[in-house]
């Protein structure tokens, strides 16, 4: 055990002492930071701009319509962000002339009566948001005008526009409803968590199979193993990388944290105390250990196969390619986290951290089968790691050309028990 | 503590890299593993160490199994050098004495004795990568030895040195020994064997071809050498029968012959021939022996 924690030590100790850890940790730090302050520093620097804009948008009205109410309704309207301004110079395409050459931002063509209004609008370069500005303010002008018409008094107006109470509520007492902003803010929380899942797997899983490779390309590995036992060297490995990367990720999380207090936005603290349940996040942590530990075992044991770093690309191949299709799933699964294909695939260990949490994060999962899917995985991660560790303590003493097949037998041939 | 090996054998599923190797080492003796590369030397040092389990018999150190509770009283220097490059002399030695169960101080004082005895203080803090290949020996050396094991084995310690570091690492060697350490190194040098160890197994193919100690194999070895010098051709000398081989050198000959009597005849013949400058039967060397049990086996 003791051997464990001296290898602990020393592979977490020689990471973090190493200038590209400390670099990549700075830089990342400060996008965490930057990220969380991104839409401050657009606004410095296109802000003030950008409401200017908008309160200088004037749109041409061309109408067609005997009743021109509207028409000076809108003319007379300044709480809207558009400025309206009466065209009466010519016909419809004069008027588009005049927009094109700039003298006004956009043209709004009506016809029709007042009851079936026909609303054209017209501008280069604009996005639906702005035309449904307009088709609101057009239509609430509408409103006002026939309303107007059918003599109606404030109080019968605000009978009309009082709004109701609309309430979702679960079925049973403890399930769970989602409203709309629930959802976005859970999808984008998940979309996250899945993605930090697969890029943890992916790095940590590389740099446990490069730190292998490498003390075996190096030979230093026989005279290691001569004192330490390989697959408590192993997990030393496994477990030194991991503490590595829990103070990579422990420092990136802190300034990002920092980011968002300077930023002065409040969304996080809405989404903590509301939005999430925490013990959503104890699972995301769970599932990234697990994670982390399934994936880690067999880089290690991949990294023990080949002889020399150059090849451990190849060797992690298929590990990444799995991380790949678990996040790719999980991606798809974001609109469909119900589907039948994601509850079964969430049961098959190697893509359960990424689609248990997916489900867990956007459907209501009953008890019982989280308890089955963890035990599957912890019960996968003992097994997997038991095999790893046979095939690495054969692996680190075998040299040669790099092959999967042949690779796993002669070190299993190697770790052989005789008597 | 002695080490005993008891008629090991290692099988790779059909591939037999050792076969029928038994030996005793008593505490302080130094005892020479000789073989061609593939011989299956390095098979049988992993056995020792427990890193391979062998297919039949058994590998005892003082009665008992060497596993990972007793590492601390081994030492083991490898046929492949390999520190981490990347870490000082110091770092590595940190690491790897831990390992073997020392606390810094103790460490860091053994090591500043033995850059000391090497004569390259100055290494402390420099990368592994930075050192010459001969020096980085003399640190994958210390290695082995800071903890001061019981038991050493020494894998080809003296490959790709040259003959100073050479004669600096055999001193170290033999102060070892005198200390009380048991040794087990491999060699394909023959004047390092013959220099350091007094007992010794000869292996081909895994199997033991020659077994015991030094000055008993070379005694009664049958081949024997002989150094004639003489002023005409020597030739003729190979058609006796018995006669292995005639080197012709510049004002005789060696001749290698079966044994003793075949030596006589050849005595025989010269005189008859006319007068010698030179006649001596010499002992063989261990390269003789070497090269003949192992013969074409070896590719160096």
């Amino acid at each position: 055990m003791n051997n464990f924690w001296i290898t602990v030590a020393h592979t977490a100790g020689k990471r973090l002492k190493s200038k590209a850890f400390l670099w990549s940790t700075i830089i990342m730090s400060v996008i965490a930071i930057g990220l969380m302050n991104v839409e401050n520093i657009a606004n410095t620097f296109t802000g003030s701009d950008k409401d200017d804009e908008k309160a200088q948008s004037t749109i041409a009205v061309i109408s067609d319509i005997e009743n021109a109410e509207i028409t000076e309704l809108l003319s007379s309207y300044d709480e809207g962000e558009f400025n309206y301004v009466k065209y009466t110079d010519g016909s419809l395409e004069d008027a588009k002339e005049a927009v094109e050459s700039s003298e006004y931002d956009y043209l709004l063509a009506l016809s029709g009566e007042t009851v079936n209004l026909e609303v054209e609008f017209y501008g280069a370069g604009t996005d639906f948001m702005l035309a449904q500005q307009v088709r609101t303010e057009v239509q609430r002008m509408k409103e006002t005008v026939v309303t107007n018409e059918l003599g109606l008094n404030e109080q019968e107006l605000a009978m009309i526009y009082s709004p109701i109470n609309f309430s979702e509520l679960p079925l049973s007492e403890n399930g769970a409803v989602q409203t709309e902003e629930s959802h976005m803010q859970s999808y984008w929380m998940v979309y996250g968590i899945v993605f930090a899942i697969y890029m943890i797997i992916i790095l940590f899983g590389s740099m446990i199979a490069t730190e292998v490779a490498t003390e075996k390309s190096s030979r230093v590995m026989e005279l290691i193993v001569s004192s330490v036992n390989p697959v408590t060297q192993m997990f030393g490995k496994i477990t030194g990388i991991g503490l590595s990367g829990i103070v990579n990720i422990g420092v990136i999380l802190v300034a990002a944290y920092v980011g968002y207090i300077i930023s002065g936005a409040t969304y996080l603290d809405t989404m903590l105390r509301d939005v999430i349940d925490l013990s959503l996040i104890g699972y995301a942590v769970l599932l990234v250990v697990l994670g982390y530990l399934l994936y880690g075992g067999v880089a290690a044991m991949l990294g023990a196969l080949v002889s020399r770093a150059e090849e451990v690309n190849q060797a992690l191949q298929p590990l990444i390619f799995l991380a790949m299709i678990a996040f790719f799933i999980s991606m798809f699964g974001l609109n469909v986290p119900d589907a039948t294909f994601i509850t079964v695939l969430s049961y098959i260990p190697f893509f359960t951290p990424q689609l248990l949490f997916l489900r867990m994060g956007m459907t209501p999962v009953a008890t019982w089968e989280i308890v089955v899917i963890i035990t599957i995985l912890v019960i996968s991660v003992i097994l997997i790691n038991l095999l790893a560790a046979r095939i690495y303590k054969g692996g680190v003493l075998m040299y040669g050309k790099f092959s999967f097949k042949g690779g796993i037998k002669q070190a299993l041939r190697f770790s052989k028990k005789e008597n | 503590m002695t080490l005993e090996i008891n008629s090991i054998k290692k099988k790779f599923d059909e591939h037999v890299a050792v076969d029928g190797i038994s030996l005793k080492v008593g505490k302080g003796e130094m005892f020479g593993l000789l073989g061609a590369n593939g011989a299956g030397k390095t098979t049988t040092f992993r056995m020792i160490l427990g890193l391979l389990d062998p297919t039949e018999g058994s590998v005892t150190w003082g009665g008992e199994r060497i596993t990972y509770k007793r590492t601390h009283l081994v030492g083991y220097l490898p046929e492949e050098r390999g520190l981490f490059p990347k870490l000082t002399v110091k770092e590595q030695l940190l690491y790897l004495m831990r390992l073997k169960g020392m606390k810094k101080p103790e460490i860091i004082k053994e090591m500043r004795t033995w850059l000391e005895r090497f004569q390259v203080p100055e290494y402390e803090n420099k990368k592994v990568e930075e050192l010459s290949k001969g020096n980085q020996q003399k640190i994958q050396f210390m290695a082995a030895v800071l903890h001061k094991p019981e038991l050493l084995i020494l894998d080809e310690p003296f490959s790709g040195l040259d003959p100073v570091n050479s004669d600096m690492l055999k001193k170290a060697v033999l102060d070892l020994q005198q200390s009380g350490t048991t040794i087990v190194f491999s060699s394909h040098q023959m004047s390092n064997v013959e220099a350091l160890c007094e007992d010794l197994i000869m292996l081909k193919r895994g199997r033991p071809v020659l077994q015991g100690s030094l000055k008993e194999i070379k005694r009664s070895y049958g081949m024997k050498s002989i150094s004639i010098r003489a002023d005409y051709k020597l030739d003729f000398l190979q058609s006796i029968p018995g006669v292995l081989s005639l080197e012709e050198t510049k004002d005789g000959a060696i001749v290698k012959v079966e044994n003793e009597k075949v030596g006589e005849e050849v005595f025989r013949m010269i005189s008859e021939k006319g007068f010698v400058r030179k006649f001596e039967i010499e002992e063989p060397s261990l390269h003789d022996i070497f090269i003949d049990k192992v013969g074409g086996d070896a590719d160096e």
